[in-house]
């Protein structure tokens, strides 16, 4: 596999705690100057995954591949070029905001004081640079956490779940600033949960899964090869949709819809609503609903549930993914 | 360089470090106030009299430094283990590792602020312990003259720099122990189990604790015929190392415990 013009990839990346598997071979490519959404469920291994790329901990087998180069135990200078949060945001409480900011620059890459007053500002803390990071709301703590992932101006920026505890505007301002970095050749790997945000955020997503890539590529091609379409038939042509919709596709790609009587789910590249619509009309049935469903969410569902290899990944509070 | 600025930075501002030499100096000045005013008292018994020599110069110099080194040895073991510990609990190691530091040179930087840091708490409790001392012996009516004793100032610089140097050491120690336990409140918890431990075992296993790291570090600034406030913890002192032999020691420990705490850093993973 070539890594040539990615800014990130890991090969066969596998990963233990104790007995406990983590990554059991994680192939990423993260290409250059894009935002790429890193998914998965609890457990899938995203953070992980950032550790191993800052060096936190080591591979157990596999290979990682930062800014074109190897990274292995004795390459933390390629550190300087990457800014990272991982999981929560690291102070010393008793120091006010722009101390910590101070603190963590003297480590690393060597950081200005000014870049200090800039992302102050950036992050909305400019006011409260003064009071004790202990004093913090946790939406402050995270975005004191984003500004110290940027101090160095890195060049590949590793944020997992930034959105955590941050109000909408916040949520908003950030993804202003990672589609700018992005947008001056910068690569920023996000992690999140909130699909939505995703959606609007990231140009290229990884989904993995029980420590394992599901899918990855550009966000548009993937939700139009995979979304779900669902139409709304009258009760006694159920029956009859069914067996159209799965000549559509195929038979099991179809299932009721969770939306109650009379909706079907198929699954069908979102951009076929209107082949559905013709198909059912040719055999005169005329839907009264039709939605194409082909959000991040269903695909997310559909490709992380129950692939049972040990994750812990699989329904949660009984929740079937792939159809509503 | 810029990592060992900013450790003293934050070590500066944090509360531990006052709160610690606070309550050095203020049990130090409790004590020498005490012992002033009840061997002064004209009934007193002839034991309690004997009190009166903490506060007579040039004699009270030593028994001040004894007296800071000794509960300085508790107060640095839970100082370290505090800095130590913490950079695990809070994840600031982790910040700094992430940002491509040397995990090694962090750890040793950090620890050299902590030492410069115990340095001068122990030349701030040494100066007020004088300053109390003083007013002790004014209380007891006992003469100040010993304060300009040439040859025990003589003696000082040496017994300080000494001093410092056990106390950083007992320091080592907590920052070693809370670096294996990854922990805050787990490392000042063994630190202080240590220094308890070792002064319980003196009663039994003399020969061996007298190469632990707390009666070493006391050993190392013995004067001669005096006992300190610490020896032995308050049982009998059954052996302990000369003062040259003691600092061989100590400087053992004190690199034993700096190469244990970096190596385990070095290779540890940290995924809290
Ligand atoms: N420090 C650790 N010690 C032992 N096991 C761990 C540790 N950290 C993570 N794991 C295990 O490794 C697996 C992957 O965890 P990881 O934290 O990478 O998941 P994640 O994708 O970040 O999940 P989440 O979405 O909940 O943050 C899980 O099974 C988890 O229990
Ligand atoms: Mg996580």
């Amino acid at each position: 596999m070539t890594t040539d013009g990615l800014a990130l990839a890991t090969r066969g990346l596998q990963k233990r705690y104790g007995s406990r598997p983590a990554l059991a071979g994680l192939d990423l490519s993260v290409p250059t100057g894009v935002v790429y959404g890193f998914l998965g469920p609890n457990g899938a291994g995203k953070t992980t995954t950032m550790r191993l790329l800052t060096g936190l901990i080591h591979p157990d087998a596999g290979s990682i591949e930062v800014l074109g180069r190897p990274f292995g135990r004795r390459d933390r200078h390629r550190l300087f070029e990457v800014g990272a949060l991982i999981e929560s945001p690291s102070f010393y409480p008793y120091l006010n905001g722009r101390e910590n900011l101070r603190a963590l620059a003297a480590t690393g890459a060597p950081v200005s004081g000014a870049r200090i007053e800039e992302l102050l500002e950036l992050v909305g803390l400019r006011d409260r640079a003064k009071d004790k990071v202990q004093t913090y709301s946790l939406g402050m703590k995270q975005r004191l956490g984003i500004a110290a992932a940027l101090l160095s101006d890195p060049r590949l920026l590793l944020l997992d779940e930034p959105a955590n505890g941050l109000d909408p505007a916040g949520i908003v301002a950030m993804r202003e600033t990672l589609r700018h970095l992005a947008s001056t050749g910068k690569t920023v790997f996000v992690s999140s949960h909130v699909l939505g945000e995703v959606q609007q955020l990231a140009d290229v997503i990884g989904i993995i899964a029980a420590g394992r890539l599901v899918r990855e590529g550009p966000i548009g091609e993937l939700l139009h090869g995979e979304g779900e379409v669902r139409v709304r038939v009258a009760a006694d042509q159920v029956e009859p949709a069914r067996t159209i919709l799965g000549g559509l596709a195929t038979p099991d790609a179809v299932s009721d819809g969770a939306d109650g009587d009379g909706w079907l789910a198929v699954r069908i590249g979102a951009g076929r609503a209107a082949d559905v619509n013709r198909a059912l009309a040719g055999a005169g049935i005329f839907a009264s609903g039709l939605e194409s469903g082909s959000d991040l969410e269903s695909l997310f569902l559909e490709l992380t549930q129950g692939d049972g290899s040990g994750g812990h990944e699989g329904t949660f509070f009984g929740v079937a993914g792939g159809s509503r | 360089m810029r990592i060992f600025v900013a450790s003293l930075r934050k070590l500066v501002r944090r509360p531990a470090s006052f709160v610690i030499l606070g309550i050095l100096i203020g049990l130090l000045s409790l004590i020498l106030i005490a012992v002033a005013a009840t061997a002064s008292q004209p009934d007193a018994p002839p034991g309690q009299r004997a009190g009166l020599l903490l506060v007579t110069f040039p004699g009270a110099y030593t028994s001040i430094l004894s007296f800071i080194l000794g509960l300085g040895g508790l107060f640095a073991v839970i100082y370290g283990a505090a800095i130590a510990g913490s950079e695990w609990s809070w994840g600031t190691l982790k910040s700094a590792v992430a940002r491509g530091e040397s995990r090694s040179r962090y750890q040793l930087l950090s620890f050299a602020a902590i030492a410069l840091m115990i340095g001068v708490g122990v030349l701030i409790a040494f100066g007020a312990g004088i300053v109390v001392a003083v007013i002790g012996a004014n209380i007891a009516g006992v003469s100040t003259d010993g304060l300009s004793d040439a040859e025990t100032l003589g003696t000082i610089p040496e017994l300080l720099g000494r001093g410092w140097l056990a106390t950083v050491e007992v320091g080592a120690l907590g920052f070693a122990i809370a670096t294996l336990a990854r922990s805050q409140l787990a490392g000042i918890g063994a630190g202080i189990a240590f220094f308890f431990g070792e002064q319980f075992a003196t009663i039994f296993l003399s020969d061996v604790v007298k190469y632990m790291p707390f009666n070493a570090a006391n050993a190392v600034v013995a004067t001669p015929g005096e006992g300190g406030f610490s020896d032995g913890g308050g049982g009998p002192v059954i052996s302990s190392l000369e003062p040259n032999e003691a600092l061989v020691v100590v400087v053992a420990w004190l690199v034993g415990s700096l190469l244990v705490a970096t190596l385990f850093t070095e290779r540890a993973e940290i995924s809290g």
